[in-house]
């Protein structure tokens, strides 16, 4: 096993590095928690130039227009984003919906919706979970047939950029079978209401399908499609490590900045990071990064390879993330002392950013559920649920 | 990144399969006549290192004229992997061969290296590593055990600790001070002490577990005179030896924590369903949550062991590799922990039996973890050495 990144790789993540530094700056992740007026054209431009450098179709297989590099490669994409508290659609875009319609969609719905993700000129996301469980058991929505196409019905909760995006896949059940699809539907035939959340730079949105007619040329997997259960869940492990690695990416950023503050700031004539109280609190976080870090490529090599690990590896990914950004929100907001608590000084961004990565598509705990039932050991007696 | 080894490196993997298959001790062999202690080597093991040497499969990354076939780093690897899932200790006496052997060819006199060096790996010696004192155990080197220079020989007088099978080594490889008023890191020396020198006294210190088989001692020197031409290397550099090993198996020391971790693991998770099943929902919730928590910690461990060793077999810096001792003795005590605790009751039932993981139960495993986190530079100093040389925090 060669868990390290090939020079190529390395280039890439120095490369978006470099370009996410200057393109988008503090000033802009402040622009948009302070709501400034420029803040969504700066949004809008910070895309329009990720679109341009083609990073929303690294992993988009070449006769759809992408770049045909692995999962590898759009890990340390959404890795770096997340450092750099990136607003705008690649997560929902690229990680979510992207992978969906590759995983379940015919060629003539490749072409027709990744193609334009590929391009830069479409943006989609996935309505996946309700009760805010990403898991295809909490699925309630239905899908009714009718004679004019399929009409869906029910109400999805923690859906990103359900306010802003183009397409929508949306996971529901045949009210007749109670088998699963998936439909896809314009951004704008759903009633989406935008949540005021602690991280602004993500846009957080909970959606009521109200007898929405989809008619059958925008089924993506009608339900009964011999195992699109399984493909959904292939998808979304790569929607969950992308998640994991965002998170991992702002709590690479709070550990550095703390580190950096550790080592400038002085009391009692020495560096704070002198103190062994805070060296091995340093130490600790460290070690919580590079684990949640290892796990999480390694889940991201288990996807590129399709190596049948990769259920296990992404659970064990987000369940790691978790881990980490608990100890690294905690750690690094203490370390920095008073500073770091006011609204002018900029790590709560980075706090902000990793705490709502535990939320989304299953906090730690779940994962680790998951990872239980994946190994065989729930109880007999429960109902296999087949989660994100 | 890769999930697999190349076909080469999968080619020498067979080879060492092959070979393995014809030429291991056998179970019963070993389970007959187990070894005492770490400088314990029965009659199976002493002719099992003479076969791997002659095979060129003991330290397969040296050249056939001392027991290997000029192997590379990943090559070596897969060697220790398959070595420890067969279940067949390379060497019963661990740090004769990974440490003072090497240390003794690449300082010592021809002498020293034909009497003492080649015996460890032709498997006819044995040897103990004389370096904490009570005095100095996490601050090495105040190490004050005195070794007086007079005419052709040294008196040594002082004593050791923790001494790791000086209860059978057949000769010592002791750290001394030769230079009182140096400079601590500049006055120790390295003697090569036979152990049945006069005014030698060795007295086991049986640990909590498995007392009846003490692997660490205390060794008093008085007076002991020991010949000149055994100091190794130059008088009062004897301090670039403390962190001696095998310079290319330095990148894989993780290897064998990892994968005793992972054996205990697959044991955990077998034993799970049988030790939750007769408790109440919320209990079962608990248990499996710290399991598979413990679950984490031991495929984190193996990913960053292997992250680790790429970055090395590349040529670039390998943080990880510090973290290696910390992370995987700590996360062997939560699996000792986690398991015991869902175990109930009879968690503390003693088992027994000799060695170390296998036979025993979950709470010595637990007692047993602290070997690791104690010994070899604690999980404190771990840290210091974390924080100081890959984050570059000051010293306190």
């Amino acid at each position: 096993m060669e868990l390290e990144f090939t020079d190529e790789q390395l280039e890439l993540r120095d490369n978006v590095r470099d370009v996410l530094e200057g393109q988008c700056p503090r000033s802009l992740v402040r622009a948009v928690y302070e709501g400034e007026a420029d803040a969504d054209a700066r949004v809008q431009a910070l895309w329009t130039q990720i679109t341009e450098l083609y990073w929303q179709g690294v992993a988009v297989p070449e006769e759809l227009g992408g770049l045909g590099l692995t999962f590898v490669e759009l890990a340390i994409v959404a890795e770096e984003l997340g450092r750099a508290t990136a607003p705008g659609p690649f997560l929902a875009t690229v990680t979510q919906f992207a992978p969906l319609v590759l995983a379940v969609g015919s060629a003539d719905a490749q072409q027709r919706l990744v193609a334009p993700v590929a391009a830069g000129e479409r943006t989609g996301t996935v309505a996946f979970a309700e009760g805010d469980r990403w898991e295809l058991s909490a699925v309630r929505t239905t899908a009714t047939r009718t004679p004019d196409g399929w009409v869906l019905s029910g109400a999805k909760t923690t859906v990103l950029d359900g306010t802003t995006a183009d397409d929508v896949a949306v996971i529901a059940r045949d009210a007749a079978s109670g088998a699963i699809g998936v439909f896809v539907v314009p951004g704008t035939a759903v009633k989406a209401t935008a949540r005021t959340v602690v991280d602004p730079t993500f846009v957080v949105t909970d959606l009521t399908l109200d007898g929405v007619v989809v008619p059958d040329s925008a089924v993506l997997a009608a339900p009964g499609t011999p195992d699109v259960e399984e493909q959904i869940e292939r998808a979304w492990q790569e929607a969950t490590v992308a998640v994991a690695l965002s998170t991992i990416g702002a709590c690479r950023k709070i550990f550095e900045d703390t580190l950096q503050y550790a080592k400038d700031r002085v009391q009692y004539d020495k560096p704070i990071g002198s103190f062994q109280a805070i060296k091995h609190r340093l130490a600790n976080m460290y070690l919580s990064l590079e684990r949640a870090t290892a796990l999480s490529y390694y889940a991201a090599l288990t996807i590129a390879e399709d190596d049948p690990r990769r259920a296990e590896a992404a659970a064990l990914a987000k369940a790691a993330a978790g881990d980490c950004q608990r100890l690294l929100a905690t750690d690094g907001l203490q370390l920095h002392g008073g500073i770091g608590y006011t609204w002018e000084h900029d790590l709560h961004f980075w706090l902000k950013r990793a705490k709502t990565g535990e939320y989304l598509l299953g906090t730690a705990t779940t994962h680790r559920a998951h990872l239980a039932q994946l190994l065989g050991l729930t109880p007999a007696s429960e109902t296999k649920e087949v989660a994100a | 990144m890769k999930l697999s080894f190349s076909p080469e490196v999968e080619a020498f993997r067979e080879e060492f399969l092959a070979w393995l298959a014809d030429n291991r001790p056998s179970q019963e062999e070993m389970d007959a006549d187990p070894a005492l202690s770490s400088a314990h080597s029965p009659a199976w093991a002493r002719a099992w290192t003479k076969r791997m040497f002659d095979a060129g499969w003991l330290v397969p990354g040296w050249p056939p004229e001392r027991g290997g076939r000029n192997a590379g780093a990943v090559e070596t690897l897969v060697y220790m992997e398959e070595l420890t899932r067969a279940g067949v200790p390379r060497t019963t006496n661990p740090q004769g061969l990974g440490i003072i052997a090497p240390s003794i060819l690449d300082y010592g006199t021809p002498e020293q290296i034909e009497q003492y060096a080649m015996p460890l790996l032709l498997g006819e010696r044995t040897a103990c590593l004389g370096m904490s004192e009570p005095g100095a155990g996490s601050d090495l080197a105040a190490l004050s055990t005195r070794a007086v220079r007079d005419g052709d020989h040294f008196v040594v007088n002082g004593q050791k600790v923790w001494t790791s099978g000086a209860n059978y080594a057949e000769f010592c490889f002791l750290f001394c001070r030769t230079d009182p008023d140096a400079p601590k890191h500049k006055g120790i020396s390295i003697l090569l002490v036979d152990m049945d020198t006069p005014g030698i006294t060795v007295r086991p210190l049986p640990e909590i577990v498995d007392p009846e088989h003490p692997d660490l001692n205390e060794v008093f020197l008085d007076d002991v005179i020991v010949p000149a031409e055994n100091l190794v290397g130059v008088e009062n550099n004897g301090w670039i030896m403390a962190n001696g090993s095998l310079a290319h198996e330095r990148s894989m020391v993780w290897l064998d924590s990892v994968m005793r971790l992972e054996y205990q693991l697959e044991t955990l998770v077998e034993q799970t369903p049988a030790l939750i099943a007769g408790l109440p929902p919320m209990e079962q919730g608990v248990a499996l949550d710290q399991v598979m928590s413990v679950y984490t910690d031991v495929m984190a461990a193996r990913c960053l062991g292997y992250r680790g060793f790429a970055k090395y077999v590349k040529g670039a810096a390998a943080p990880e590799q510090a973290l290696m001792k910390a992370f995987a003795s700590e996360t062997h005590q939560r699996m000792g922990l986690v398991a015991s605790e869902i175990q109930g009751g009879h968690a503390i039932d003693m088992l027994g039996g000799i060695g170390i993981e296998s036979d025993t139960s979950w709470l010595e495993v637990y007692f047993h973890s602290f070997a690791s986190t104690i010994s070899a530079g604690s999980s404190e100093i771990q840290r210091n050495i974390i924080s100081e040389k890959v984050l570059g925090l000051p010293r306190s």
